[in-house]
C-alpha cells in the first residue's frame, strides 16, 4: 500500500472532468499553463491578449489555459465464468490488479468507477473518490460473482452508451471472445476513451497440462471439443494462443490501446509497479 | 516362411485386429475435461485436421504401435518357419538305422545312433500339427517303434527308446514294413489296420532315412511305392578310422587234437597305416600277443556307397597265433588291443569243445570199403548188423529223442528206427515220408556234381563211375550233390531233428551167389577216402576239430536242450536274460543275437550250452559314411550333417512384439508427459 501511495495514475490523454482534480483537462480554462491561441473578439478578457503576436503581426489574438479537472478511472472487470478459473485464479489476479489501480486513483483523487462485466454490464461501483472510500471498492471487489459467457461487445455498447464522459478505461480480461474483442473495442474507442488492455491468463491456459483422448468442456458455455491431444496438437494450440495475444496485441497498438499480458502466476508486484509504470499508466 | 498353423493365425488376426480398430473409433473413451474456453482448442484441432477419419489413424501413433504388437502376435500364433527345407508332406516316415556301425563314438563322444535320434527329433519338431509320422529302427531286423501318430512328445520317447545293437544291416525289411503300413492308413480317418482295403486314399508319404550309409543289403531293395523324389537321406558321422576282426579260426590239431592252432584276419579300415596288437585269450588267460602291421585302406571304385569294396590287400592281414596246448574246452578269444571308432568288432570269440572223436555208428552186413577207410579216420567206431541195430535197446542207441552217435551209416539198410541224429544211407534210404528208392538204373552216367558243396571239397567227381544204383524219388527241398542221367545219385535234406544223406549207390553189390562185387572203382582212389572224411565231418559238424558255435549278430541259432527242459534261459554278453521255450526236438532256437559276444543257455547241454555272435562283416566295419545310398537302382544322395529343418521363427517374432510394446510404453508415456 505504502508503494501504491506513490503512485498516480497517468493518462495520455487529458479528459475533462466534472471537478477541478489534479489534472489538467484539455478543455481551455484559466489555469497557468498556456494551451493556445484564438483571434480576440469584443467582449474577451483583455488580460489575456497576446502582445507578443500584436507586435509582429498587428492582430489580435487571446491566449488560452488548460483548465484543471478530476480523472475519471473506469474499470471494466470481466467477471465471466472463465475469469473464475486457474492457479492462481484469475479472477482473483483480475481483482487485485483492479483494487490496486483503484487505490492510486482515489489516493489522487481520481473519480473511480468499477464496472464488473459477463454478458452484459452488471452492477457497477461508480464514481468513487478519495483514499478513505477504499473499503467500499475493498467490499465491492469480494462481493463479485462470476458466471455467465464473456460478451465484451455487448459491455462495451453499454458503457460507451450510458459513461459518454472521457476518462481511462482499464479492461481486465482474458479476452476469450468467441464472437471476436473487435466490436467491443470499437464501441470504447469511438469515446475517445484512454483505453488499457490487460490480458490474464493462468498457467493452465498457456501450457496445458493435458494429453490423450479428451472431451473438453467450455466453462461458459458447455460447447464440447473432443480432441486428442498428443505434441503436434499442443504445438498447435500455443501457436494459436500466441497468434491470438500477438493479433490482440497489434489492434490495440494499431488503435492506440496499451495492452499488456500478464499471468496469473507473475508476481502481482510486478504487475502494478513495474509493467504498469514501463507502460505508462502509472507514474 | 511358412505357417505351421496358418488357421490361428488367420483366427488370431481376423478377431483381434477389427476389435481393435473398433474400440479406437467406435467407443473412443475420453476423459472430460473443463477449460475456460474451446476457442483455441478447436482452433487447434481444425488446423491439425485430427477429426477427419484416416488422418486420426495416421497420427495415432499408439493405435499404430498396438495394431502392429496384434499381427506380431497373430503371426507367432501362426507357428511360422523359416523355410530352409523343402516343404514335407505330412505323413511321414522315420528309419533310423541302428545297426553295429552306427556305435561309432564321433569326435563330440557321442554315438551315431545317438546323432540319429536328434535328427529324428528334430524331424518331429518340423512336423504340422496335423501331421502323423512312423518310426521304423532297423538293424539286421526292422522293428516298427511306432506307427503312424501325431502325438510329437510320444514320439520323440520313442525315438530316445531305439536301443543300440551290433547287428548288420537289412533295409530291405524296414522298406516293406513303411510300404505296408502306408498303404493301410486312410486320409481324414483313424481306421487302420491290414483289413483296410489296399488302395486306400493314402497320401504320398515322405521317408527320411537316417543312417551313415552302412547298408549292406540297399542295392536290393526293390521301391514299390516310394519314389525316388520321396525319399531323403540324412548322413549322420564323419569317422573313418576302424581296425576289425572280420574272421576268426580256431581248429585243434588234426594229429593232436589237444593241439590248438588259431588265426585271426583283421582289416585296417581307415586310411592311415596301422600296427594292432592281437591277444589270444582262452578261457579268459592270455597265451598269445601277435603284431600286425597293416596298410591304409585305399579307396576302390565305389567306395563310400553300401556295401563297400574290400580294399586294398596290405589293408588285411593275418594274426596267426602260436599252436596252443590245450586239451579242454573254453572259449577262445581275440581281442585287439586299438582304440578305434567301433570297439564290436576288436573282439572275436569261438567256443571250443573238448577234443573228442566224432562217434560214428556203422550199420551194416558188411561193407569192405566201409570197414577199411572208416578206420583210418579220426572217429570213434562202432559196428552193428542191422538186426542188432533194429534189435538194440534204446538205450544203446539214443538218449532221449537224440542219437547217442553223431553219425549213423546204414549200408544198405532201411530202417524207420531214426532218433534225432545224422545219417548217410549207402543204397537205402530212411523210412521216413517223401522219400522212396526204385529199380536200378544201370548203363547210366553221372552227369552233374556241386563241386563247391563241402561234401566234395578236394573230391574229384570225374573220377566216379558208378555200375548201377537206385532210382530215387527224394523230398523237393532235397539238394542233389551228385546227379546221374534221370535220377539223382546223392541227396541231402533234413527232415525235422535229423539230416540224411542218401546215396543212391552203393559200394558193392553182390551177385546171384552173395559174391560181393566192386560196384565202383572210386572206392579205390584216395577221393573216396575224402570224401567221407567230408561226410562225417559235414554230417557231425566236427566241432571237436574246428570248434565252434558261432553265428553273426542276427542271425538265428539252434542249440540243444536238455531232455525234459521246457524252458531254458539264455544269458546274453551284457548279463541280461532272455526265456526261451524248447521245442519238441530237443533244441531250441534263439534269434536276438544282436549283440557279440557270448550267450549261454542255463540248463544246457554239456558242451552245446554256449554259442558266439561275432561282428564278422566287412560292411558294417567299414564304418567311413556313405555320401550317397543306392535303394535298388536309385541313387540318393545323402546330407551330410543333418537334414534340413525349418527353423522356428516365433522367438524372434516374440523379441519384436516386446520392442514394440517398449516403445509403445515409451510414446505412451510421453504423451502424458508432454
Amino acid at each position: 500500500m505504502a508503494k501504491l501511495d506513490r503512485l498516480s495514475l497517468v493518462s495520455r490523454k487529458i479528459f475533462a472532468g466534472k471537478m477541478r482534480g489534479e489534472r489538467l483537462s484539455k478543455r481551455k480554462g484559466e489555469s497557468a499553463e498556456f494551451a493556445d491561441h484564438r483571434n480576440y473578439v469584443v467582449g474577451d478578457d483583455l488580460r489575456f491578449l497576446d502582445w507578443n503576436i500584436y507586435a509582429r503581426f498587428e492582430r489580435l489574438f487571446i491566449k488560452l489555459f488548460l483548465e484543471e479537472e478530476d480523472l475519471h478511472v473506469n474499470i471494466l472487470l470481466d467477471v465471466s465464468k472463465s475469469m473464475d478459473w486457474g492457479q492462481p485464479n484469475k479472477g482473483l489476479y483480475a481483482r487485485r490488479v483492479a483494487a490496486a489501480l483503484a487505490y492510486i486513483g482515489l489516493v489522487n483523487f481520481d473519480r473511480v468507477s468499477i464496472f464488473p462485466y459477463a454478458d452484459g454490464l452488471r452492477q457497477e461501483l461508480a464514481g468513487v473518490r478519495g483514499r478513505r472510500l477504499m473499503f467500499k471498492v475493498a467490499e465491492f471487489l469480494t462481493r463479485v460473482e462470476y458466471g455467465g459467457a464473456s460478451d465484451l461487445a455487448r459491455a462495451g455498447r453499454q458503457f460507451a452508451g450510458r459513461h459518454p464522459q472521457q476518462g481511462i478505461v482499464l479492461l481486465l480480461s482474458d479476452f476469450f471472445e468467441k464472437g471476436g474483442f473487435e466490436e467491443g473495442f470499437r464501441f470504447l474507442l469511438g469515446r475517445n476513451y484512454d483505453i488499457y488492455a490487460v490480458q490474464v491468463l493462468s498457467p493452465e491456459e498457456i501450457d496445458p497440462p493435458l494429453a490423450g483422448d479428451l472431451r473438453l468442456t467450455d466453462v461458459e458455455d458447455g460447447d464440447i471439443a473432443e480432441v486428442t491431444v498428443g505434441r503436434a496438437l499442443l504445438h498447435r494450440y500455443k501457436h494459436n494462443l500466441q497468434a491470438y495475444c500477438g493479433g490482440l496485441r497489434e489492434y490495440c497498438t494499431q488503435r492506440g490501446i496499451s495492452y499488456l499480458f500478464t499471468g496469473t502466476d507473475v508476481d502481482f508486484d510486478q504487475v502494478v509497479l513495474s509493467y504498469f509504470r514501463k507502460r505508462g499508466l502509472l507514474k | 516362411m511358412t505357417f505351421l498353423d496358418p488357421t490361428a493365425l488367420a483366427l488370431a488376426a481376423g478377431l483381434t485386429v477389427p476389435a481393435l480398430v473398433a474400440m479406437y473409433f467406435l467407443k473412443l473413451k475420453r476423459t472430460a475435461r473443463v477449460v475456460p474456453s474451446t476457442l483455441l482448442w478447436k482452433r487447434a484441432v481444425e488446423d491439425l485436421h485430427v477429426n477427419a477419419p484416416f488422418q486420426r489413424l495416421r497420427s495415432s501413433l499408439l493405435l499404430l504401435l498396438q495394431l502392429l504388437v496384434l499381427l506380431v502376435a497373430a503371426l507367432a500364433l501362426g507357428k511360422p518357419m523359416f523355410q530352409t527345407a523343402e516343404r514335407h508332406e505330412d505323413t511321414l516316415i522315420i528309419l533310423v538305422d541302428q545297426s553295429a556301425s552306427m556305435n561309432v563314438k564321433e569326435a563330440d563322444g557321442r554315438s551315431r545312433l545317438d546323432l540319429a535320434k536328434e535328427q529324428a527329433r528334430l524331424r518331429v519338431d518340423n512336423m504340422s500339427d496335423h501331421a502323423r509320422a512312423m518310426l521304423i529302427a532297423f538293424c539286421d531286423r526292422a522293428t516298427v517303434i511306432s506307427s503312424f501318430d501325431t502325438n510329437k512328445d510320444a514320439l520323440k520317447r520313442l525315438i530316445d527308446s531305439i536301443p543300440a545293437t551290433e547287428s548288420t544291416t537289412n533295409l530291405g525289411e524296414a522298406m516293406s514294413l513303411a510300404e505296408a503300413y502306408t498303404q493301410n492308413i486312410i486320409i481324414g480317418g483313424e481306421e487302420t489296420g491290414a483289413d483296410v482295403a489296399p488302395e486306400s486314399s493314402a497320401p504320398p508319404a515322405t521317408v527320411f532315412l537316417i543312417t551313415d550309409g552302412r547298408i549292406e543289403d540297399a542295392e536290393q531293395v526293390a521301391l514299390q511305392k516310394f519314389d525316388k523324389e520321396r525319399i531323403h537321406v540324412a548322413n549322420v558321422g564323419q569317422r573313418v578310422d576302424n581296425v576289425g576282426i572280420v574272421a576268426m579260426d580256431a581248429r585243434r590239431n588234426y594229429e593232436r587234437p589237444e593241439i590248438l592252432e588259431v588265426a585271426a584276419t583283421v582289416e585296417n579300415f581307415g586310411p592311415d597305416p596301422v600296427t594292432v596288437d592281437a591277444v589270444l585269450y582262452v578261457d579268459g588267460d592270455s597265451l598269445d600277443v601277435q603284431t600286425v602291421a597293416l596298410e591304409g585302406r585305399r579307396p576302390a571304385v565305389g567306395d563310400g556307397d553300401a556295401g563297400g569294396g574290400a580294399g586294398a590287400r596290405e589293408s588285411i592281414g593275418v594274426a596267426a597265433f602260436d599252436p596252443v596246448e590245450f586239451g579242454g574246452g573254453g572259449v577262445v578269444q581275440v581281442t585287439l588291443r586299438v582304440d578305434d571308432a567301433l570297439p564290436a568288432d576288436d573282439r572275436a570269440w569261438t567256443i571250443l569243445d573238448p577234443p573228442r572223436h566224432v562217434r560214428v555208428l556203422l550199420v551194416t552186413e558188411g561193407s569192405l570199403p566201409l570197414e577199411d577207410v572208416l578206420p583210418t579216420l579220426p572217429i570213434e567206431l562202432v559196428k552193428m548188423t542191422p538186426a542188432e541195430y533194429e534189435a538194440a535197446d534204446e538205450k544203446d542207441l539214443q538218449s532221449g529223442e537224440r542219437s547217442l552217435y553223431d553219425v549213423v551209416i546204414m549200408e544198405r539198410h532201411s530202417t524207420a528206427r531214426l532218433p534225432h541224429g545224422n545219417y548217410f544211407f549207402w543204397a537205402a534210404v530212411p523210412r521216413i515220408e517223401g522219400i522212396a528208392a526204385g529199380e536200378p538204373i544201370r548203363d547210366e552216367i553221372v552227369v552233374n556234381w556241386d563241386e563247391t558243396h563241402p561234401l566234395l571239397r578236394h573230391v574229384a567227381v570225374e573220377t566216379l563211375f558208378v555200375l548201377e544204383w537206385l532210382r530215387l524219388s527224394v523230398p523237393p527241398e532235397a539238394v542233389s550233390v551228385i546227379e546221374g542221367e534221370s535220377s539223382p545219385i546223392l541227396t541231402y535234406f533234413v527232415h525235422g531233428a535229423s539230416q540224411y544223406l542218401v546215396s543212391a549207390f552203393s559200394l558193392t553189390v553182390d551177385d546171384a551167389d552173395g559174391t560181393a562185387w566192386l560196384n565202383t572203382r572210386w572206392v579205390a582212389t584216395v577221393d573216396f577216402v575224402v570224401f567221407m572224411q567230408n561226410a562225417v565231418q559235414f554230417l557231425s559238424s566236427n566241432v571237436a576239430l574246428r570248434g565252434a558255435r558261432t553265428v553273426r549278430p542276427g542271425e538265428p541259432v539252434t542249440m540243444p536242450s536238455a531232455p525234459g527242459t521246457e524252458r531254458i534261459q539264455v544269458i546274453r554278453p551284457d548279463g541280461s536274460v532272455d526265456m526261451v521255450t524248447a521245442t519238441t526236438y530237443q533244441k531250441f532256437h534263439y534269434a536276438a543275437t544282436r549283440q557279440t559276444g557270448i550267450y549261454r543257455a542255463d540248463p544246457g547241454v554239456a558242451g552245446h550250452d554256449r554259442f558266439a555272435v561275432n561282428l564278422f562283416n566287412f560292411v558294417e566295419s567299414d564304418v567311413s559314411p556313405a555320401t550317397a545310398v543306392t535303394i535298388g537302382t536309385e541313387r540318393i544322395d545323402s546330407q551330410a550333417g543333418q537334414i534340413d529343418v525349418n527353423e522356428p521363427a516365433w522367438p524372434y517374432l516374440l523379441v519384436v512384439m516386446l520392442a514394440v510394446l517398449i516403445f509403445e510404453w515409451v510414446v505412451y508415456n510421453r504423451r502424458v508427459l508432454v
